[in-house]
């Protein structure tokens, strides 16, 4: 895969967003050309690996699929600690699920690695007739909070690739020269709360 | 009248119970001998909230509550009849204060003994000592117009349900049934067997069947009878009433009830409770009670969200895994070499700071290793598996998730790193830290690649196709045991087909003296041994009904004042059933009906010496050791 010469970047790539707003579906789509209409809820994090060949480099994904659940939110940190990027998914046909991406998108930003290049997805584009979530306001934010905004589909496979190769190209254009190391080490403490509503 | 038997044991300031011979007089026996304000209104609601336990088929057959898929609105009739329970079964009426607005007052038994609420146990479990026996005996002899009706229930179609005919295994559907259904529902009242779970505030945490939003009124009412009698600083173990019987376990601020009219014993009843609740913990650790010390009112069920195949699943289990009652888990058969090289793999492993290593096939331990000191408790491994098997996510690509073992630690999690090899071969890696993950993969692919180059994963399938003990196979001279040894499990059986064989076969129709089925757990290595299902046993609904059979004989060898050999020797129409427990073993075995007492006790010696003979391959020897 990697052309000669080429850089290999490894990226850690964490899924954050309400549960049944299709992260499980976006990665399937993506690493196994698969899509489930009835997709069983993700239980913890699922772990995928996947490698994009750009011009400049080649990327190597380690995709944290996270539970959409609430009684995994408070766990969140321990998958998106040292992710280089990191995609907050809402279903456009719901405004609850955009409302708690903003809340991920917060929440990703109080840690502060101004490095991770972040992605705001609107899946579930198909959808449109039940559409709940404006192309602008979801932009809006998006731009707001220095992330980009797309538009997909995991069932008609819509932008799904191009999601992901725009992470691999900002990722190759952040990190021109060392390879490999996604501050991966650079860990914060690991928070001990096990739930975010038990105090 | 047969009913004697109930009211005898029933509270001592219960009024005496009059006889049924008509619904009035019934009612008219209602009054409460001391004044129960708020239970009253308790049982008040119930009415209002259409608790009536219709009387559920019980066709002289096994139930098949998981079958009843659909197929249940068929004649009904009764929607209105408010009816706790079936005039038939009845007891000393001691609480049911409303009955005048439609509660059929049928029975509704209430009980008290000095510091807990005990009703009404049967004297002893002899055959004819279930409560249901009785409900349809009262029936004949006492009434009454809705007796028609009950007929029509009978005859619903029960047994076509999905998995009422297949390979239970194989087509049980996991995942939550009749989620339209409410308390009101005729059919949602028909279930034979209800599990709920609600918060002490009476919030519905989970229904095994129907909405939880909608029964908030019904968990409201579970919640006020539970209550009142805390109050009065009792605590409520169960309520029967007719066939119906209530059992309540509370953990805390949860509360988890259980409606059957399986005619399960309560002691087995409360078991499932008790794996239920552990089912919740490994969920979400013991640690969601400090949820409500802040908020009493707190709301559970989105902490739980996704987790309905979860429950079902492991309520599916009660009736076809024997682990559920035994509390002890099962090995899949492999020869001694193949699951010494998958134990040396996991042990390798478990030095390098892995908690628990566990591989297992479906619901059956290939091998298991823990770090020092660490022990798996036989009820967290089924939970466990239950888990991650009912979990499609798992099968999807390898995740780490955080779970509670229980039994283990209640109160913290551990995270589990969690992949299939195939469909049904898995392997859990549980570890303390949260950032293991890599390592756990590495330890993954390590062990992948030993149990790939040693065969294990082929042996593993071949075991499975296989299967384990047939009682076909059980050597019928003791003394040539040594030279047919190794042909048990691993080899090709002789040559069923041949006629002679044939011919055998077809005078005891399974196993040498009519031996149908056995179980042997082994007490020290807290494993069972479960034998194959033979021909009259084949089907999931046969196989459910000696399941219960054998859970109700467990549960009457373990009841208090056991000495340390007992053996029990039943029968009935369905079976001979014989059991037999020692300081070593406890044997469980099922004869063909007509099979002759003195040959069956033989049997049962030849088949402790068939398991002594292969316990290298059906057992997990010498593995770290299981002390708790």
């Amino acid at each position: 895969m990697a052309r000669p010469g080429n850089k290999i970047i490894q990226a850690k790539l964490v899924l954050l967003g309400d549960m049944g707003t299709g992260k499980t579906s976006l990665v399937l789509r993506f690493v196994k050309g698969q899509f489930f209409e009835n997709q069983e809820p993700t239980i913890g994090a699922a772990f995928f690996t996947q490698i994009l060949s750009l011009q400049e480099a080649t990327v190597k994904f380690d995709i944290w699929d996270t539970a959409g659940q609430e009684r995994y939110h408070s766990l969140a940190p321990m998958y998106y600690r040292g992710a280089a990027a990191a995609v907050v998914v809402f279903d456009i046909a719901s405004k609850d699920t955009f409302i708690r991406a903003k809340k991920w998108v917060e929440e990703l930003q109080r840690q502060g690695n101004s490095n991770l290049v972040m992605a705001l997805v609107a899946n579930k584009s198909d959808l449109e007739p039940s559409r709940e979530v404006d192309t602008e306001e979801g932009e809006e934010f998006a731009q707001e909070n220095g992330m980009f905004y797309i538009e997909t589909s995991a069932k008609t496979a819509e932008n799904i690739n191009d999601l992901f190769y725009e992470i691999a190209q900002r990722l190759a254009k952040a990190c021109p020269s060392k390879p490999s190391t996604m501050n991966l080490n650079n860990e914060v403490q690991h928070r001990r709360k096990l739930f975010c509503c038990f105090g | 009248m047969s009913l004697d038997s109930t009211s005898s044991t029933s509270a001592d300031d219960s009024p005496d119970p009059a006889s049924p011979e008509s619904v009035e007089s019934q009612l008219g026996s209602v009054a409460l001998s001391e004044p129960v304000a708020e239970l009253a209104s308790a049982a008040n609601q119930v009415a209002r909230n259409g608790v009536g336990f219709a009387t559920a088929s019980e066709g002289g057959d096994d139930d098949e509550e998981d079958a009843d898929m659909g197929g249940e609105e068929g004649p009904v009739g009764r929607a209105e009849e408010e009816v706790w329970a079936d005039y038939g079964g009845v007891g000393g009426l001691a609480a049911a204060e409303e009955v005048g607005e439609g509660l059929g007052g049928g029975g509704v038994v209430w009980g008290r003994t000095n510091s807990e609420l005990e009703v009404d146990e049967p004297a002893s479990p002899s055959s004819s000592g279930y409560a249901g026996e009785r409900g349809s005996s009262g029936a004949s002899s006492g009434e009454l117009e809705i007796g028609e009706v009950v007929e029509d229930e009978i005859q619903e179609p029960r047994s076509d349900g999905v998995d009422g005919v297949l390979d239970s295994q194989a087509s049980w559907v996991p995942g939550k049934r009749h989620v339209d259904e409410d308390d009101a529902s005729v059919s949602w009242r028909k279930r034979k067997k209800h599990f709920f779970i609600l918060s002490h505030s009476g919030k519905p945490i989970y229904s095994r069947y129907g909405d939880e939003h909608k029964l908030a009124g019904f968990s409201a009412t579970l919640q006020a009878i539970i209550s009142f009698v805390e109050n009065g600083g009792d605590r409520v173990k169960f309520v029967r009433a007719g066939k119906h019987q209530v059992v309540f376990l509370v953990k805390g601020p949860i509360y988890l009830v259980c409606i059957s009219c399986t005619e399960e014993p309560y002691d087995s009843l409360r078991g499932q409770l008790e794996l239920m609740y552990g089912q919740m913990i490994l969920i979400l650790t013991k640690s969601v009670n400090r949820c409500f010390e802040k908020n009493p009112k707190f709301d559970m069920t989105p902490l739980l969200g996704g987790t309905d195949v979860v429950f079902s699943a492991l309520i599916h289990s009660f009736s076809c895994n024997p682990a559920t009652f035994l509390h002890a888990y099962t090995c899949l058969p492999l020869a001694l070499a193949t699951r010494q090289a998958a134990v040396a793999i996991l042990q390798d492993v478990a030095d390098s700071g892995v908690l628990f290593a566990i591989l297992m096939c479906k619901h059956k331990v290939v091998s298991l290793v823990g770090a020092q000191k660490a022990s798996l408790h036989p009820d967290d491994m089924l939970l466990l598996a239950n888990f991650v098997m009912s979990s499609e996510s798992f099968r999807t690509s390898e995740s780490f998730s955080p779970i509670c073992l229980p039994r283990y630690n209640p109160m913290a999690f551990l995270y589990a790193y969690v992949h299939y090899f195939d469909v049904d071969t898995y392997l859990m890696l549980l570890t303390t830290s949260s950032d293991a993950f890599y390592h756990l993969k590495d330890c993954r692919m390590r062990i992948e690649m030993v149990l790939l180059k040693s065969n294990v994963l082929s042996e593993i399938q071949r075991s499975l196709l296989d299967g384990g003990m047939h009682v076909e196979d059980l050597p019928v001279d003791p003394l040539p045991r040594s030279s047919s040894l190794p042909s048990h499990l691993s080899q090709p059986k002789p040559p069923t087909d041949s006629p002679e064989r044939f011919r055998e076969t077809c005078d005891w129709i399974a196993g040498p003296a009519g031996l149908w089925h056995f179980i042997y757990r082994s007490v020290f290595l807290d494993q069972y041994v479960s034998s194959e299902f033979p021909a009259p046993i084949s089907s999931p609904r046969q196989q459910k009904r000696l399941y219960r059979a054998y859970q109700k004989l467990y549960a009457s060898m373990h009841e208090k004042g056991i000495g340390p050999h007992k053996t029990q020797f039943r029968r009935d129409e369905n079976y001979v059933l014989l059991c037999w427990v020692t300081q070593d073993f406890e044997l469980y075995a099922a004869f063909d009906p007509l099979a002759d007492k003195a040959l069956a006790i033989k049997t049962c010696n030849r088949v402790c010496q068939w398991v002594k003979d292969v316990e290298n391959e059906i057992f997990l020897l010498g593995a770290s050791p299981f002390s708790w």
